[in-house]
């Protein structure tokens, strides 16, 4: 299999310039600059099948087009590195250790879209990352592949890095831009939408750093290439990062429509210590888990959403059977209880009770009514709120209660209830 | 954001001067300042350790251990989540997931990322960071 | 413009109307917390979601706009459902403090909850603890922030509205707080509006904390009379327990919506400035230290008015009236002084200092009325002139309403007016300095005890209704004068004050085309006004 957006990964001083230009390192940018217009570079990008890799799978050549050319406004890229889906990693690796092949991705979808000016967002605590992408920008920036008339050609482009401060919310692409205006990561109502009323009132493409990433390859190998390296309608490889009771916890490129089954047992080696798979979740925290019998669905954005779950971040975290799932559900709702923003009232509210009321069921005090309850609370977050915030609480959480109801209802069976013994007397 | 981080680097928390300072400097009032810093889980407005370990407790360190972790660093450093050591050496934190679930059970540790925890690393990492002057939280 | 179905009732609203507006120009009503017309869009309380035909997902009303062909349905059972589901998301950490809080009777989390039957709790958890509960954050306002539902009206009323920038929300999630900038405090001339928008109990005010409940309280419409503003008001006054609260019956007045005028606001000065209505009134004719009856008050005026008339001496008539007046009193002085005693020396400018001004309500001319009193009375002497004459002895007759003599003039000046002054009348409402120097003092009502009209700064004509009866023996100013020129001989007789008005209407030109009925309770401007 062809690496392509880890394929400097693992090379000694694989971020600096020097190596990356060795291997053909901004040709595909000046390729795009000199011989192709921004409209080709979109159609190039669009017949890829590339879809947004940050989670949504949104075909990014659309999301490309999106942006209103006629519109006088300036035009913004924002790099959505906030990577706090629980269960991803990948764009870690890419930042320390290929930061190059984004800069280029960044030069090239920013002629397509007319900007000049970009901005990566990277979470505040990938110090690494920061200061390793700062230095490639420093690098590009003294090679003339930023800053003023790049490479000989007449385009300018300016990128900024701005680091995050510890909000998950902020990998939602409204409340990113909020944080990048220096306010509290709230999302923004929608519509307008941000390809038309972005960053500061202008259009704006938020794109994720591994989508970005392979952008490069797409205009030096050509769309038809890449389409073909993954399945229909969901082009080139993904970087899959598996974690959790599996042997082998990394990130691995491995092309769109690979099984889940192929990459847990061949390529993360398995679960360790002999014992048996329970659950996985396959795409980040906020994918619905999924049970042993469904280990063979294709790992594309299409096929897991027809079997009810999403192919998200590519954040696929492995359970074995000594995982009790009601503790993995509280976790889960800790998660989003910790990190929801506030701003709107069914998920504000929702998250923290969710929570409260799985760790009740966890630590054996709630009643029977307790459970009967959640899923009605717990769907009555999504779909009503401000954000998909709302919706990942419901789809998630609600996945454990659904596929493993039998482990919640022998929780209430160990809650001693007193007023149903018999032989109390109430004085 | 880009200015808060700046500060705390330097004086380790951001104090209401600061905050009053930066919304006359760029024009904004103080009180959404203040939001920023409250909401944002990276700014300290109160001092913290010279060692500070930020704990991951989501699901993929959850799996491998992290309470165990958490519950170890509270026996050895003798104080809970959101203390400090009395000694101002250390303090510790536990969030939600750092992206770096490949090295689970792991922590962050002031800049850096120490993964695959268990007892004997984490006795390294105390000890390592009990004399800062040798180390600078490695 | 766009033409669009709500509830199965069309309307053609402006382009950029969101379906809320138009709900509420239909008259359908849809519940909301953090949407308010006078404040930017939120949408985070999630309250207003409506069904938009063609649309999977529900919308919220106040941010959508309208379509041209749009159905909304804001009671199809899905909206019941997710009505139902917000309130419960709201309630899970609200404190049900119902018993022990203000806003009860008036709460819209009682009021939907009520209407919408969210009547079984599913709740059997702890609710989040918050920092500050019945905190003061400022003279006029008490905090709880664990009452607060967070929707952020108070934000964006101090960034947008007063632009002072108090509130913030900090922390996020079910920890977030709203609350002042730590050592801050709400204190701007316009901080008792946050407690009317407040939609819960959150933020209320400190001088209504604990006084009445809202459900014993009447509502009267009225205009402050603090200055030439004229913002529109509501008088509440406890109408059901008069054996509370000391015999007080205004318990505290509330801004009322008048887009042209003050819109949904009033400066806290005007807000709190009520208690005069029940304190230190007037209450009885008095001459000298006694206490006399109406009708020995009348006689006492018209023996020495009777000969200033006939011997046509009324060049030693002085007379101080008032802007504080409405419409209809100094038409009556106007009517009495001017033309039945024709030759007093008459004016309503009595040297004020200009007060506290800015440039959103405050106005610096603390008189209710100067508009209107410029356009009825006809000033021959300015004030400063006549009280001179009343300290050298030229004047038999001093005629003031309402004015604080002492306190513009000091107590010399006055007590040579008390010497040298045949009959020194004061008639008002509340007891001042120019009191004890008078020798008659004769009662009237407050504004809250009349109907009547003033004129603003805008040159606007306002009603204002009468809430309950003078207070003890007091009288409308112009039903004082009546009386007095009744015993005269020359009686000046109207039934009510809208008799008044019509006179007022029939005789002065800018007021022509005005009655009661159609100035209602929005006011009208004066017209063709020369120079």
């Amino acid at each position: 299999m062809e690496k392509i957006v880890t394929r400097h990964f693992g090379q000694e001083n694989s971020h600096h310039l020097d190596n990356y230009r060795q291997d053909n390192g901004y040709e595909a940018a000046r390729k795009a600059l000199t011989q192709m217009t921004p409209a080709q570079v979109i159609d190039e990008v669009k017949k890829s099948n590339l879809r947004g890799l940050g989670g949504a799978g949104f075909p990014t050549g659309t999301k490309w087009s999106f942006i209103p050319q006629a519109n006088p406004k300036p035009k913004y890229l924002v790099i959505n590195g906030d990577e706090g889906e629980p269960g991803t990693f990948k764009d870690k690796y890419i930042f320390e250790q290929d930061p190059h092949a984004l800069l280029e991705g960044i030069i090239i979808t920013c002629y397509a879209i007319g900007s000049h000016k970009a901005y990566i967002y990277i979470r505040g605590e990938y110090i690494k990352s920061l200061e390793r992408v700062q230095a490639a920008v420093d690098e590009a920036y003294k090679a003339n592949f930023l800053g003023k008339g790049i490479m000989g050609t007449g385009f300018d482009i300016d990128v900024v890095v701005h680091p995050g401060a510890g909000a998950y919310i902020c990998g939602e692409e409204t409340a990113l831009l909020e944080s990048l205006e220096g306010k509290k990561g709230f999302p923004r109502l929608k519509p307008p939408f941000p390809a038309v009323i972005g960053l500061f009132g202008c259009p704006t493409v938020i794109n994720n750093v591994e989508t970005i990433a392979c952008v490069p390859p797409i205009i030096n190998k050509g769309a038809e290439w890449y389409a073909k390296l993954g399945c229909e309608k969901n082009g080139g490889n993904r970087l899959f990062c598996v974690s959790g009771h599996v042997n082998k916890p990394g990130v691995y490129e491995l092309p769109n429509g690979t099984t889940l089954r192929e990459i847990i047992y061949d390529h993360a080696g398995g679960i360790p210590n002999g014992r048996k798979l329970k659950a996985v979740i396959p795409g980040g925290i906020s994918a619905p888990i999924l049970t042993p019998d469904q280990l063979d669905v294709k790992m594309d954005f299409d096929s897991l959403k027809a079997i009810g779950s999403m192919a998200g971040s590519g954040g696929i975290i492995v359970m074995d059977d000594t995982t009790d799932m009601v503790w993995a559900a509280m976790v889960a709702a800790r998660f989003f209880a910790h990190e929801s923003c506030g701003q709107c009232s069914p998920c504000r509210e929702g998250s923290g009770w969710v929570y409260r009321n799985v760790k009740k069921l966890y630590h054996g005090q709630a009643r029977e009514h307790d459970l009967k309850n959640l899923p009605g609370i717990v769907n009555n977050i999504g779909g009503n709120t401000i954000c998909a915030f709302g919706d990942a609480v419901s789809m998630s959480v609600g996945s454990y209660v659904s596929k493993f109801r039998s482990e919640f209802e022998a929780k209430i069976q160990s809650t001693v209830i007193l007023s149903e013994a018999k032989d109390l007397k109430v004085s | 954001m880009p200015l808060l981080h700046c500060v705390q680097e330097k004086e380790g928390l951001i104090s209401p001067e600061t905050e009053k300072d930066l919304a006359e400097y760029l024009s904004v009032p103080v009180v959404h300042v203040h939001e920023v810093v409250s909401f944002y889980h990276l700014f300290h407005q109160k001092k913290i350790g010279q060692c500070h370990f930020s704990v991951c407790q989501t699901t993929a360190c959850a799996l491998r251990g992290a309470e165990d972790v958490i519950e170890y660093i509270q026996e050895r450093l003798k104080i809970k989540p959101g203390e400090v050591t009395p000694d101002g050496k250390f303090s510790f934190g536990i969030v939600e997931c750092l992206g770096a679930c490949e090295l689970a059970p792991m922590m962050q540790c002031n800049k850096e990322y120490k993964g695959f925890l268990d007892k004997k690393k984490i006795d390294e990492l105390i000890s390592l960071n009990s004399h800062p002057e040798r180390s600078e939280g490695s | 413009m766009p033409n669009l179905t709500i509830d199965g009732k069309q309307i053609e609203v402006p382009a950029g109307t969101t379906i809320i507006q138009a709900a509420d120009k239909l008259g359908i009503p849809i519940p909301r917390y953090c949407y308010h017309p006078a404040l930017p869009v939120s949408g985070n309380c999630r309250i207003c979601m409506v069904e938009v035909e063609k649309q999977p997902k529900l919308q919220i009303a106040c941010y959508t706009p309208v379509a041209d062909g749009m159905v909304v349905k804001t009671n199809s059972p899905k909206v019941l459902e997710v009505r139902k589901t917000v309130l419960e998301f709201l309630l899970v950490n609200h404190p049900v403090d119902c018993p022990v809080c203000d806003q009860a009777g008036e709460c819209k989390l009682q009021d939907y909850y009520m209407e919408h039957g969210q009547y079984d709790s599913r709740l059997s958890d702890v609710k989040v603890k918050k920092e500050k509960k019945a905190f003061s954050i400022g003279p006029t306002v008490m905090l709880d922030q664990e009452r607060c539902i967070l929707c952020t009206r108070c934000v964006r009323y101090a960034d947008t509205i007063t632009k002072t920038h108090e509130f913030g929300v900090f922390s996020r999630g079910d920890h977030s707080q709203l609350d002042v900038y730590p050592g801050k405090q709400l204190d701007n001339n316009y901080s008792g509006n946050v407690v009317d928008i407040c939609p819960v109990g959150a933020l209320t005010d400190t001088d209504f904390r604990f006084k009445c409940r809202v459900w014993y309280l009447a509502q009267t419409k009225s205009v402050c009379p603090g200055c030439s503003m004229g913002c529109n008001i509501t008088v509440e006054w406890d109408k059901s327990r008069p054996h509370q609260h000391k015999k007080a019956r205004v318990m505290r007045l509330k801004p009322r919506h008048n887009p042209e005028v003050n819109d949904y606001w009033i400066c806290d000065k005007g807000r709190y400035n009520y208690h005069f209505i029940d304190e230190n009134r007037i209450q009885h004719p008095q001459l000298n230290n006694d206490l006399i009856s109406w009708e020995q008050a009348i006689d006492t005026v018209v023996q020495v008015l009777k000969p200033l008339k006939d011997l046509k001496r009324t060049n030693r008539i002085g007379v101080l009236a008032s802007a504080q007046l409405t419409n209809e009193d100094l038409f009556v002085i106007r009517k009495f002084f001017k033309e039945t005693l024709n030759g007093a020396h008459l004016d309503f400018k009595v040297s004020e200092k200009p007060g506290d001004s800015d440039d959103f309500l405050m106005k610096a001319d603390k008189n209710p009325n100067t508009a209107g009193a410029a356009q009825i009375i006809q000033v021959s002497t300015d004030a400063a002139q006549i009280v001179q004459k009343a300290r050298a002895g030229e004047i038999d007759l001093l005629y003031v309403f309402g004015h604080d003599l002492a306190a513009l003039y000091g107590k010399e000046a006055l007590y040579q007016i008390s010497k040298n002054v045949k009959l020194f009348v004061f008639q008002g409402s509340n007891v001042n300095g120019s009191c004890s120097y008078a020798h008659l003092n004769l009662p009237s009502s407050v504004y809250a005890e009349k109907a009547g009209t003033f004129t603003n700064c805008q040159q606007k004509v306002q009603r204002i209704w009468p809430a309950f009866l003078p207070m003890a023996e007091a009288k409308a100013d112009w039903e004082i004068l009546s009386l007095i020129s009744a015993k005269l001989g020359a009686p000046i007789n109207y039934k009510d004050a809208q008799e008044i008005f019509k006179d007022i209407a029939a005789t002065i030109s800018p007021f022509s085309e005005m009655t009661y009925d159609k100035i209602s309770d929005k006011g009208m401007v004066l017209k063709n006004l020369s120079s």
